[in-house]
């Protein structure tokens, strides 16, 4: 199986995540993991698995990162019928605007047809948890769950 | 090709960024991250406000890239009174400075020598225990006004007026604490010169503020909302407004904050120590306040201490590039130092990586001569105790293990347990 990590970060943290989601999973799958920006939507592919992970930025909006995937999302209207994924959000709990980021890609993917798999994995910065930690696992449930 | 050898001087997040910037472009190139202090971080740990645990987990990230990238850390070393700067200059192929802005900007108005000024800076070092301010104790008085409408202004707002318990979870030290405590603040005034939809801060530092239990917020002037098109804008200008229903009953509130916006200090009044700060409205110049304070925080930005610390004009020739963040040959600079007090810690990652990409440029286009030993070519001339990043580890450890049950870490707070803690290892050893 083909396996893409996409990142959306704005200090690096959620880029560590993924980096860390390549490492525990590269043994069983092809897997490579790019950054949000630097990732075309016209490339999305219903042949590869995604890995979604976005932090949360400022007042609840996407980190910088993320924000030209989102917005290409949105103006282009691609069909992604067919396309699977999974997201992982990155936090702080002590924002009422805990992990928003991830939620508005994942809303921003279903609503043009793809379908995500398995819960949102979530870290909180306040909680003094490793995020890969966290992820680690969760990606690989998510992945033996399809 | 041969890759360089790199040292950078400063391990705040901006010395770290580029450090992790150019180790993904150099696998094998030796790095030495190199600090004064023994212990990494710098404004991660003495500039982000104590009751941001979060923010601060940005070191988690530095902390696999010293585990598991090998770049090495070279602490309690001050380059410039230590080493100088040309001497590790002869040593690296690379040089990066990213010092940061250690200064607090003055008012620069009649009366700003006076007793109970403080920078922002300086309290925030303060409240976070660095080893330069142990014998620091500011007198805030029952009245301090703070001068500045950024994220900093906020932070030192909102660590004045919360009460002890809402510290909990937090590395306040109980030495900070018991000052803040003790410290009789009735009333802060804030005093800004833009109006409140311009103001600096970011809208979700007003929304922390209204979790905060008796403290009541008012305004000077009334706010307008009509006149704002701009979205963020309007939303911060929002949160001001809820702020102001925020608290708890009235009768439970025991401090006051007056936000004034628009305001300007003109002169601070006042023989000897501070007693009150003047204040012009910057539509109309001829309007007039005063108010009355014990001591002012000046929370207006960071500047650069000439003779004390590297300085940027020093440092420069006629044709460096500061954009890019070339000074000489061989000698480049990352973030504040770079291009000012301005930015958090995601803009100095996208500064280290903007410049890390111009530093790879160079050494591909052969502009650079590389060949220099690196970090055996100064570890003779260093008489200091050096500080080696398993060293940290174990004044981490220390200092976790430390920690109260209400807080996160129980940081040392001078160089002498600093560098015990990093050597306890050793005496053990030898006791075998």
């Amino acid at each position: 199986m083909n396996i893409h990590v996409l990142y959306g970060t704005e200090t690096g943290n959620a880029e560590m995540v993924a980096d860390d989601i390549v490492d525990a999973l590269s043994g069983d799958v092809t897997i490579e993991s790019t950054d949000m920006s630097k990732f075309s939507v016209a490339d999305l592919s219903t042949e590869v698995f995604y890995f979604i992970v976005c932090s949360t930025y400022g007042d609840g909006e996407l980190p910088h990162s993320a924000q030209p995937f989102f917005e290409a999302l949105n103006s282009q209207q691609p069909d992604l019928s067919g396309l699977q994924f999974a997201v992982f959000g990155l936090g702080d709990s002590f924002y009422e605007t805990f992990n928003r980021g991830s939620e508005i890609i994942a809303q921003a993917l279903i609503e043009l047809g793809a379908e995500q798999v398995g819960e949102r994995g979530m870290h909180d910065a306040s909680a003094g948890q490793l995020p890969g930690d966290i992820a680690m696992p969760w990606a690989k449930a998510v992945l033996s769950g399809l | 090709m041969s890759t360089p050898t790199v040292a950078i001087i400063g391990s705040g997040p901006s010395g770290c960024y580029i450090a992790q910037a150019l180790r993904r472009e150099w696998q094998d190139a030796e790095i030495t991250l190199i600090e004064r202090l023994p212990v990494p971080y710098g404004l991660v740990r003495y500039g982000v406000a104590p009751d941001h645990p979060g923010t601060k987990a940005v070191t988690r990230q530095f902390e696999r890239m010293f585990e598991r990238e090998k770049i090495q850390f070279l602490g309690n070393v001050h380059i410039g009174t230590e080493l100088p700067l040309a001497d590790l200059r002869a040593a690296y192929d690379i040089v990066v400075v990213a010092t940061g802005l250690y200064g607090d900007r003055k008012l620069g108005i009649p009366g700003d020598a006076l007793n109970h000024i403080y920078g922002a800076g300086q309290i925030t070092r303060f409240l976070n225990d660095h080893p330069d301010e142990e014998e620091f104790l500011p007198s805030f008085g029952t009245r301090p006004i703070i001068v500045g409408n950024g994220n900093v202004a906020v932070d030192v707002l909102r660590l004045l007026v919360k009460k002890g318990e809402e510290f909990d979870g937090s590395d306040l030290s109980h030495e900070a604490l018991t000052h803040l405590v003790s410290s009789p603040i009735e009333h802060i005034d804030v005093v800004g010169r833009s109006p409140a939809a311009l103001a600096k801060f970011d809208t979700v530092m007003i929304k922390e503020l209204a979790k905060l239990a008796n403290v009541r917020f008012e305004f000077n002037d009334e706010l307008e909302l009509e006149s704002i098109d701009d979205p963020l804008a309007k939303a911060k200008v929002d949160a001001l407004l809820a702020l102001a229903k925020s608290g708890s009953e009235p009768d439970s509130i025991k401090r006051s904050v007056t936000f004034h916006f628009g305001w300007a200090p003109v002169r601070v009044a006042g023989i000897d120590h501070v007693a009150g700060l003047v204040l012009k409205d910057t539509q109309n110049p001829h309007r007039q306040q005063s108010i009355p304070a014990t001591s002012i925080i000046t929370a207006i930005g960071f500047e650069e201490r000439p003779e004390l610390d590297l300085c940027r004009t020093d440092l420069s020739r006629p044709d460096s590039d500061l954009p890019n963040g070339f000074l000489d040959d061989g000698l480049y600079c990352t973030g504040w130092f770079r291009r000012g007090p301005t930015g958090t810690i995601p803009d100095n990652r996208a500064d280290a990586k903007h410049v890390a990409d111009n530093i790879v440029q160079a050494v591909k286009a052969g502009s650079l001569a590389l060949g220099k030993p690196g970090y055996s070519a100064i570890a003779k001339a260093i008489q200091s105790p050096t500080v080696c990043y398993e060293d940290w580890k174990r004044i981490d450890t220390a200092e976790l293990k430390n920690a109260p049950v209400d807080r996160a870490r129980r940081k040392f707070r001078n160089k002498v347990a600093m560098l015990g803690a990093a050597q306890s290892h050793q005496a053990g050893e030898n006791n075998q």
